[in-house]
Parts: structure tokens; C-alpha cells; sequence
């Protein structure tokens, strides 16, 4: 007699996808170019960001606000002469959130690029 | 770029791209090579009259049967290298510093600066080593691997040396080749003879070169960075 046979439980030994460690706040096209300049730049300022990115001030401002929300960039508000100038820091939780968002996107170009076992 | 979200896995690979030149584009943006090579070529300009101003200072003398054997020691220029050489890294950094900010930048100039004004120390505490601790080699000579080491720290071997540091943190093919061939140039022995030798000229012929050699790099960085800005 036969019955129903139960799926094969996942093979434990499988590392998860990189899909599935992906940070929501982070991949995200504007929000990585933020976090990629504010660390190479170590500083940057409102201006370079909009310029770099293409972006409107308020479209900046709404993405700078998810990534501070999230404690990932800190934004300090001063002034050059009598021009207002807003500086943007990566946060130590940024500079982590970053390196593994861009070690995720290479484990996945490696797994789209290694050939799969038959 | 757009706000769209990346599509898991879709477009890694163009993300990554995009990350990179962002990150390339900032590089170029901090860059102010021709500043650096332009204060360290003034400042090694600036030891040939502090040079023949001074008075050497002789010490240890020893009777030979055709005169005598001393250590000399250029008090004046020492002075002058070591403190001429971490005020022009202090003026280095704060010009790094005032143009990345003009820009909306901030900049990653400590490990240079801290590098070179280390290689400063090193330069004053061999110096000051050799003078308290080493006997007269003469007529024997130091081995060639110390002569090259003691070049090595000399300022002008050491402006090379914070040079490679300075070319890792821009990430500059163009600087780390000019600082290497500046090294080969400074401490090849024909140059570096100028070190120890009895001919009054040797140290200004050694220090013209090295000189040259940065003020001319610095015309070729400012140069480049120009043209760059144009296109």
C-alpha cells in the first residue's frame, strides 16, 4: 500500500539565498548611492548628493529621512558664511548595513554566474 | 538614477557597477595631488640655503697619518627638514581638507599625514641613534642594506614612502607609479652619493633633483586634473 510521500525536508547543509538577507531600507537604488558616497566621501554635504544622484531636495530629503530613521546616516545642519549647509555621516550601523548589502549583491552575481550541479 | 527598488537578484550586477562609479566619482572629486608636491618640493628647495648657511658640527675626530677623520653633522639642516617637513604636512591637510569641503566632501587624509610625520620621527630618532651609538665606521663602510635603509628614512627617501600611502588612499595608478620612480630616482646610488660624500655639492645637487622631480609632478597632476574639469 502506498500513500501520500511527504516532500523532502530542505537540505540543512544549503546556505539561505543572498535574496533573503536583503535589507529593505538599504537595497534600494537611491539609498545605496547615499550610504556609497557618505563612505567613500567620509562626509558629505546635501549638494554633492543631490548633483550625484540626479535627485530633487525633497526627494533627497525623504530617502536621508529613512536612513536616519533607521540610524544609518547621522545629518548635522550648519553653516558656510551665511549659506546653510546640511552634512550627511555614515553611522557605524551604515558602514556595516553597506558592506554586507554589496557582499549580498556579490554572492549574488556569483550564483547567477556559477553553473548549476545537474 | 531613479528611485525604483532593485529587483531581488534581477540587477546585481548593474547596482554593483553603479555603486563603483559613484564611489570612483568621489575619488576624483577629493583629489588635489599637485598640493602635496608642490609644499614638499618648496620645502626640499628650501634646505639648499638653510644648507649652506649653516655650519657643520664635527665631532669624534680621529688622527689619521694623513689628517684627520670626523663625524660631521649638518645641526641646521636636520632642524629644518624635520620641521619643515610636519608643517608641510599639517598645510597639506588643511588644504586637502578647505578643498574637499568647497566641494561637499570630506576627505581620508590622516593615514597620509600620520604616515609621513611618523616617517618625520623615525628620520630624528635614527639620526639621533647614529650619533650617540655608532662608532666611526671608517675606513670600513655600513653594509649597502643599511646604507639603503638609512636613504630610505632620509627626508627625501621618506617623502616617497608617505607618497605610496597617499597614492593607496586615492587609489591612484598614475601617483604610485610617479612615487616609485621618484624612490628609484632618490636612492639610486649616483643621486643618493650625495649623502656622505666630502664634495660640498652633493647634498644641493641631490635635494635639486628630488625637488625637481616633485615640483614637475605636481605640474603634471595640476595638469591632468584640469583638463580633466574641462571635458
Amino acid at each position: 500500500m502506498t500513500g501520500p510521500v511527504d516532500a523532502p525536508p530542505p537540505d540543512e547543509s544549503e546556505s539561505p539565498h543572498p535574496v533573503t538577507g536583503l535589507d529593505d531600507v538599504v537595497h534600494q537604488r537611491v539609498r545605496l548611492g547615499i550610504l556609497t558616497l557618505a563612505h567613500e566621501a567620509h562626509r558629505v554635504e546635501f549638494g554633492y548628493l543631490r548633483t550625484q544622484l540626479e535627485l530633487t531636495a525633497g526627494n533627497l530629503s525623504q530617502h536621508l529621512g529613512v536612513l536616519e530613521t533607521a540610524g544609518l546616516v547621522e545629518v548635522e545642519k550648519g553653516y558656510a558664511g551665511k549659506r546653510g549647509r546640511t552634512w550627511i555621516t555614515l553611522t557605524a550601523a551604515g558602514n556595516t548595513a553597506l558592506a554586507e548589502e554589496i557582499a549580498r549583491l556579490k554572492q549574488l552575481i556569483a550564483r547567477v554566474e556559477t553553473p548549476s550541479e545537474q | 538614477m531613479t528611485s525604483d527598488a532593485v529587483p531581488a537578484g534581477g540587477d546585481a550586477r548593474r547596482l554593483l557597477a553603479e555603486v563603483r562609479d559613484l564611489a570612483r566619482r568621489v575619488r576624483l572629486d577629493q583629489r588635489v595631488t599637485w598640493l602635496p608636491l608642490l609644499v614638499l618640493a618648496l620645502v626640499t628647495f628650501g634646505a639648499i640655503p638653510v644648507y649652506s648657511l649653516g655650519h657643520p658640527v664635527l665631532s669624534d675626530c680621529r688622527a689619521l697619518s694623513d689628517g684627520q677623520v670626523c663625524k660631521v653633522w649638518f645641526q641646521a639642516v636636520a632642524f629644518y627638514w624635520w620641521a619643515a617637513l610636519v608643517l608641510a604636512y599639517v598645510v597639506i591637510a588643511g588644504g586637502y581638507v578647505r578643498v574637499a569641503r568647497s566641494r561637499g566632501l570630506g576627505t581620508r587624509m590622516l593615514p597620509y599625514v600620520l604616515t609621513g610625520v611618523a616617517l618625520v620621527v623615525l628620520s630624528a630618532a635614527a639620526t639621533g641613534a647614529l650619533l650617540l651609538l655608532d662608532p666611526l665606521p671608517y675606513p670600513d663602510s655600513p653594509s649597502a642594506f643599511v646604507v639603503f635603509l638609512m636613504h630610505l628614512i632620509d627626508p627625501t627617501g621618506a617623502i616617497g614612502l608617505a607618497l605610496l600611502v597617499l597614492a593607496w588612499l586615492e587609489r591612484r595608478v598614475a601617483l604610485l607609479l610617479f612615487a616609485l620612480g621618484y624612490l628609484a630616482v632618490v636612492l639610486s646610488p649616483p643621486i643618493a652619493a650625495g649623502w656622505g660624500t666630502s664634495s660640498w655639492w652633493g647634498l644641493p645637487t641631490q635635494w635639486v633633483i628630488s625637488g625637481g622631480l616633485l615640483l614637475l609632478g605636481s605640474a603634471g597632476f595640476a595638469l591632468a586634473q584640469r583638463l580633466r574639469r574641462t571635458r
